[in-house]
């Protein structure tokens, strides 16, 4: 049998078009979401079942057989059709939607509904004959017959589609992406109009063609084909700098956690609306968070010591919702047990509604700092404390007068109550008052063993608001036997609207003590008569207090102004030189100053002052 | 001898201590008259006044040293108890070279203030007996004419009646004369009596 250049043709077509199918039919299988290649295997599909109904048309030897495969041959026309406007919408988003619709709209009505109710199809209403054509070196058949007025419909949506396609190739083609305009429309265009002209041909029985639209949609799919091969190569490129990019990105975050944990710093970032964390291992060895483990705020809540939990979080509350940066530190409980100290900087990250995204930031160990810091607190508590009791060592007269005297007056009144009531008709009121002034005295003991403990005491340092003129004239009541035994007459000049400070009542009495001991120091060569001190309290600054000790001795040479506060330093026979030195630490602790000055012209004598910021509200 | 009551003045700065003890002197029956600083029983005290002074060692402006010395320029001479609330060595040294008649630490025990109290009145009273026999006496002595003081002087230092006339220069008999003159102006009942009443006002070997 001689080769069939029809059949070969044909069978050629038809395969390249399953072909095309099945390549992208696999290309949407892999990702859904692609579907222009899904409408382009459906396009592909039909245009090969349309091949084969063609193929069958050419072979036919009966007009009856001739209109049936004709009328169904309608049907995969159409789904080709309508795939390849589906296509221009989908794939190259052009073209006017009002003309898709029509398009369709009219081939829907000419080819099948005007198709399947006109007696024979939409092109004949009755074929006559079958006519021989020869073709390729062989005799095919062409329908030949009545023509179907509807037919017009059918080529309308032809024009349809045409002008569809020229206008969304003009807009592809003004959006710069000539390449496409010409390759999907343009191809579009011709081979559409190649079908339309060749039906017509068949149609008006001039040319003795056979029908091979079959081809020149084949033309289309190949266009379109190049086009998304093209894309499918871009994507593998696409992918592939994708692939090289994440490997760049890769290693420089390997790289900036390497210098993080070489820093030693945990880089972290809270995705907000998923609420999951992203931290460097590091970080996750910092809270103690296993491995894989999900890291959410909720877990690093709970890492957190539970005194720390809801300070923290009504930090994060309060950065999210309002100024986005935070610095704080806060205690975190390993899973062993120990206590860390982190500190933690971060920033807020919104979008452009202003809805918080994310937080990020770092965080690092800074556990050993805290732990000098209180080693050092302690050192200074301790010296402070050492150079209390050394400064009480000293004035333990005056102390013990302070004491011998309310317990004079108590055994004295005691003795005289007792000689009353021995009497025969003894004075009941004037025992009943002895009884209460017996009451008072005792208490005023009472404070003053209660002071001098707090004084030896090596409490913690507290921090609460004190009233200074009541630590002024308290610690002047302590020196008042010491004051009288040195023969030194104190004056005070206390402001009325002395603000409330706030410090530990016990160290700035310790500060008071010294400088006004020095200062009677300073006058012991003096004259009894010029043995005066004074003891000022005025308002310093925004709501602190300057307290100041002036005395009349011989003030302090001006190179020295500076140097009685360093330790060791002293113009003192007794004495180690560390009470200034002390008395400077603490007042610094306190967020204060303290300085020396002489009084100047005149006025003989050196001052001695420090300032101790007003407290603070709230604190 | 006035006929004034012995009094108690007290001068302590500490009022509920002042108070304290003089409530203790009263109910002994001990008139008190306080004083809460040194300056106001210094302006008010009247020396002539019977008793003594108990007084405060340590006490801001003047010294209880210095109160003593005060004391003795105007010419009072009440004996000084001193109040102290730390007795150091030294203080209680000068003040009892400063005549302090006792010397206490407070917190002070009733009966130990009581008795010291009364010592020191009854010393008072001594003393005034004292220097009201020595004003007597000198009264007596402006009396003697210059040669009666001489032969007072030497009879007193123990000579005979014939030392004294080889001393003075003349006979055995006018020295005679002039002793008898002068046990009789002296009111002295013996030779012993006049040489007490000599020595009293610092006549005659110590």
């Amino acid at each position: 049998m001689a080769l069939s250049w029809v059949t070969v043709a044909w069978s050629a077509a038809i395969s390249a078009s399953l072909t095309l199918a099945l390549v992208n039919l696999l290309v949407w299988a892999r990702d859904r979401t692609s579907r222009s290649h899904l409408l382009f295997a459906t396009a592909s599909v039909a245009n090969a079942v349309f091949g084969a109904v063609e193929l069958g048309m050419l072979r036919a030897n009966s007009p009856g057989h001739l209109a049936v495969l004709l009328r169904w041959a309608y049907l995969p026309f159409f789904v080709t059709f309508c795939c390849l406007i589906g296509f221009v919408r989908l794939y190259l988003d052009a073209g006017r939607r009002w003309l898709a619709w029509a398009a369709i709209g009219t081939g829907a009505l000419s080819s099948v509904v005007l198709n399947f109710l006109s007696p024979g199809s939409l092109r004949f209403t009755a074929i006559e004959r079958a006519i021989p054509v020869r073709f390729l070196g062989e005799t095919v058949s062409v329908p030949g017959g009545v023509l179907n007025p509807w037919v017009k419909i059918g080529q309308l949506s032809g024009l349809l589609f045409l002008v569809f396609v020229v206008d969304a190739g003009i807009g592809v083609w003004r959006r710069g992406d000539r390449r496409r305009a010409l390759t999907v429309c343009g191809s579009m265009f011709f081979f559409m109009a190649v079908a339309l002209v060749n039906a017509a041909l068949v149609n008006l029985a001039v040319a003795r063609l056979p029908f091979m639209v079959t081809f020149t949609f084949l033309g289309v799919l190949l266009a379109m084909g190049q086009e998304l091969s093209v894309d499918v190569v871009r994507a593998r490129e696409l992918a592939r700098e994708l692939r090289a990019s994440e490997a760049e990105l890769r290693e420089k975050e390997r790289r900036m956690s390497l210098a993080a944990e070489a820093a030693e710093l945990a880089l972290w970032d809270w995705d907000i609306p998923d609420d999951s964390i992203w931290i460097t291992p590091g970080g996750r060895t910092l809270y103690g968070i296993d491995e894989g483990e999900k890291f959410d705020v909720a877990r690093f809540l709970s890492a957190l010591h539970v005194e720390e939990r809801d300070r923290i979080r009504c930090l994060f509350e309060e950065s999210v919702a309002g100024s986005g940066d935070f610095q704080t530190e806060y205690r975190v409980v390993r899973p062993d047990g120990r206590t860390l100290w982190i500190a933690a900087r971060g920033a807020v990250e919104r979008d452009d509604s202003g809805a918080p995204t994310r937080m990020y930031g770092v965080s690092f160990d800074v556990t050993p700092l805290k732990v000098a810091e209180r080693e050092l607190l302690q050192k200074h508590g301790e010296l402070a404390h050492l150079s209390r009791v050394s400064m009480l060592g000293e004035l333990s007269g005056s102390l013990a007068h302070e004491l011998n005297q309310p317990l004079t007056a108590i055994l004295s009144n005691a003795q005289a109550a007792r000689r009353l009531l021995a009497r025969s008709e003894p004075d009941v009121t004037e025992v009943r008052e002895i009884l209460n002034d017996i009451v008072a005295q005792d208490r005023r003991a009472g404070d003053v063993i209660q002071r001098l403990r707090q004084m030896l005491k090596k409490g913690e340092v507290q921090r609460l608001p004190l009233d200074v003129t009541e630590l002024i004239l308290e610690s002047l009541r302590l020196m008042r036997g010491e004051l009288a035994g040195r023969g030194v007459a104190v004056t005070t000049e206390l402001a009325a609207d002395m603000p409330v400070v706030s410090g530990d009542r016990v160290q700035l009495q310790q500060v008071l003590l010294n400088l006004v001991i020095n200062a009677s120091d300073a006058m012991a060569a003096l004259e009894p008569t010029d043995r005066r001190l004074l003891v000022r309290a005025e308002r310093d600054g925004d709501g602190g207090a300057r307290i100041s000790v002036s005395d009349r001795g011989c003030g302090i040479p001006a190179d020295q102004l500076e140097a009685v506060f360093e330790p060791f330093v002293t113009t003192k026979d007794a004495g180690l030189g560390l009470g200034l030195a002390v008395c400077r630490t603490i007042v610094r602790a306190h967020g204060g100053e303290i300085r020396a000055e002489n009084n100047g012209e005149g006025t003989p004598g050196a001052t001695l002052s420090f300032f101790i910021p007003g407290a603070s509200p709230g604190a | 001898m006035s006929g004034r009551l012995p009094t108690v003045f007290l001068v302590d700065d500490e009022p509920e201590v002042l108070k304290a003890v003089a409530r203790l002197l009263r109910a002994e029956g001990v008139p008190v008259s306080a004083f809460s600083s040194p300056r106001e029983f210094l302006d008010q005290v009247d020396p002539e006044a019977p008793g003594c002074l108990v007084l405060d060692m340590s006490m801001p402006g003047v010294s209880g040293l210095e109160v003593q010395r005060a004391l003795e320029t105007r010419g009072c001479h009440l004996p000084v108890v001193f109040l102290t609330g730390r007795a150091d060595v030294p203080d209680t040294v000068r003040a009892m070279k400063g005549g302090a008649s006792d010397f206490l630490t407070k917190p002070v025990e009733d009966e130990e203030l009581l008795g010291a109290v009364r010592r020191a009145i009854e010393k008072d009273a001594v003393l005034r007996r004292e220097r009201a026999e020595e004003a007597l006496v000198r009264a007596r002595l402006e009396t003697l004419t210059p040669r009666e003081r001489e032969v007072l002087e030497h009879v007193v230092a123990g000579e005979l009646n014939k030392q004294v006339a080889g001393h003075l220069g003349t006979v055995e008999k006018t020295i005679k004369v002039h002793r008898a003159r002068v046990m009789e102006k002296m009111q002295a009942s013996s030779l012993a009596d006049l040489v007490r009443l000599a020595r009293r006002v610092g006549i005659g070997p110590p």
